[in-house]
C-alpha cells in the first residue's frame, strides 16, 4: 500500500474536522496502521482542549458595565433615528429567542433541505385546485384540513384521509386575526405550518421537511415558525377557555 | 436593520472583549476597540450579510480597527504589562482533568507567543471558527491559517507534554 506522508497541518485539521470525506478517511486508515500518527492526532486535540480551557467561558463575561452601557448607548441611538417604523422588535415576543436569529435559522433550513414558504401567490393559487398531489404542501389546502383548524383544540391528534394533523398553539395576532400553529404529516412529508381564519382557513405560512418519514423535524424549524409568528405580534398562546371561545367566534368576512 | 443586530452585538461584547484583549492586551485599551468596533458594525450593519456568521463578521470588524490603530499609534508596543492582567486565566469546566497550574503554564505560554499565533488560536479554538471562516477575519489565505495554527499547537503540545 501506497506510505503517505501526513503533514502536521493535515493531521491538524483531521482533528478538528476540517478534511473532506475523502481525505479523512485516508487518514483513519493511516491512523489504524500507525500508532504514531494516532498520537499526533491526539496531541492536536488536546492542544485545543488545553487553549480551550485556558481562555474560559468564565473570563470572557467579564464585560465593564461602562462598556456595555456605552454600546448600548449606541444601539438606542441608532434605534431612536430610525423612527417609529420599527420593524420586527416588537416587545411581546413569544419566544426567548432573540429577533436576529431569524436569518441564520432561515439560512440553516435551507441548508437541511427544508422548504420555507412565506405564502401569498404560490399557495393561493392553489387553493382552488382541490386535488392534492404528492407534494405535502398541496395537502394543506384540503379541506380536511380547514375542518380540523375550525374545531380540534391545540394537542389534539386527528387522521386524515391522507395523514394526520397534529394542532399544536393558537395565537391572535396583532391585526387580531387568529391564527394556528400545526403540523401535518403526510406520506410525502412533514410541514409545519401557520394558518390564518378569514372566510376560512388559510395557511399564510408552511415549512415542508423533505423527509418522507416525518419523523424527524429539525429544531429550526420551530425556530422558524416561532420568528414568523412573532413577525405578526402574536402574542401568548390562547388556551383552555380562551381558545374555545376564539374558534366560536365568526369568521372575519374581510 | 441596525436595531436588528443590535441586541446580537450586546450579546457578543463578552467574546469581542475577549478577542480585543489577545490582541491588545490591555483591558483599556480593549474596551476603547470594542467600543469602536461596535460602532462601525452597527453603522455598516447593511453590509453584514444575513446567514453569514455576525460574530465573523464583527471580530474582522475589530481587527482591522486594531490594524488601523497600529499604524496610526506606530506603537507595537503595549501600553500595560500583561502581568498587570489577572482577567484572562481562569477554569473551563473541564477542570478535573486539567490542573489549573497547567491551564495557568498554558496561559503563560499563549502570551509569549506571536499576535499572528495567538489570534489564530482564540478563533479556531475558543471560538470555533471554521479555516475558512478564521481566514476571512484575518485576511490572510486558508493555507496561513493552518500553518499558524498548527505550528503554535504543535509547540505547545510540546511546551506541555511533560505535564
Amino acid at each position: 500500500m501506497a506510505q503517505f506522508h501526513f503533514s502536521d497541518e493535515i493531521l491538524m485539521a483531521f482533528a478538528d474536522g476540517e478534511l473532506d470525506e475523502q481525505m479523512a478517511g485516508r487518514v483513519e486508515q493511516a491512523m489504524a496502521n500507525d500508532p504514531a500518527i494516532a498520537r499526533r492526532i491526539a496531541e492536536f486535540l488536546r492542544s485545543r482542549r488545553l487553549i480551550r480551557s485556558a481562555y474560559a467561558r468564565s473570563t470572557a463575561s467579564d464585560v465593564p458595565p461602562a462598556l456595555r452601557a456605552a454600546v448600548q448607548a449606541q444601539i438606542d441611538r441608532l434605534e431612536a433615528q430610525a423612527g417609529p417604523q420599527a420593524p420586527s422588535g416588537d416587545p411581546i415576543s413569544r419566544s426567548a429567542s432573540p429577533a436576529g436569529r431569524w436569518r441564520p435559522a432561515l439560512a440553516l433550513a435551507a441548508g437541511i433541505g427544508a422548504l420555507a414558504l412565506a405564502t401569498g401567490g404560490y399557495l393561493a393559487g392553489r387553493q382552488g385546485l382541490g386535488t392534492p398531489s404528492a407534494d405535502p404542501i398541496a395537502y394543506l389546502a384540503a379541506p380536511e384540513v380547514s375542518r380540523a383548524l375550525g374545531s380540534n383544540l391545540s394537542g389534539q391528534e386527528q387522521d386524515l384521509p391522507f395523514g394526520r394533523i397534529r394542532v399544536i398553539s393558537t395565537y391572535r395576532m396583532a391585526d387580531g386575526s387568529l391564527c394556528r400553529e400545526f403540523k401535518l404529516e403526510t406520506s410525502a412529508g412533514a410541514s409545519n405550518a401557520v394558518a390564518c381564519r378569514g372566510r376560512d382557513w388559510k395557511t399564510t405560512f408552511a415549512l415542508a421537511s423533505a423527509d418522507a418519514s416525518g419523523s424527524y423535524v429539525p429544531s429550526d424549524g420551530a425556530d422558524l415558525v416561532d420568528s414568523y409568528l412573532q413577525k405578526g405580534g402574536a402574542g401568548q398562546p390562547l388556551l383552555d377557555a380562551a381558545e374555545v371561545q376564539a374558534l366560536r367566534e365568526p369568521p372575519r368576512l374581510r | 436593520m441596525p436595531a436588528a443586530i443590535g441586541q446580537e452585538l450586546v450579546g457578543l461584547l463578552p467574546r469581542l472583549r475577549r478577542f480585543a484583549l489577545v490582541l491588545c492586551r490591555s483591558p483599556s485599551l480593549a474596551d476603547d476597540l470594542v467600543q469602536s468596533a461596535c460602532e462601525r458594525a452597527l453603522a455598516g450593519a447593511d453590509s453584514w450579510t444575513p446567514g453569514t456568521r455576525l460574530d465573523a463578521w464583527v471580530f474582522r470588524i475589530l481587527r482591522n480597527q486594531w490594524i488601523d490603530h497600529l499604524r496610526r499609534s506606530r506603537t507595537e508596543g503595549m501600553s500595560e504589562d500583561i502581568t498587570e492582567r489577572p482577567d484572562i486565566v481562569g477554569d473551563a469546566g473541564e477542570g478535573p482533568i486539567l490542573s489549573k497550574l497547567l491551564l495557568a503554564e498554558v496561559q503563560q505560554f499563549i502570551d509569549t507567543m506571536p499576535a499572528e499565533q495567538r489570534e489564530v488560536l482564540l478563533l479556531v479554538c475558543v471560538e470555533d471558527l471554521a479555516y475558512r471562516e478564521a481566514a476571512e477575519v484575518l485576511g490572510v489565505p486558508i493555507g496561513t491559517v493552518m500553518s499558524r495554527l498548527a505550528r503554535a499547537r504543535k509547540r505547545l503540545a510540546e511546551m506541555t507534554a511533560a505535564a
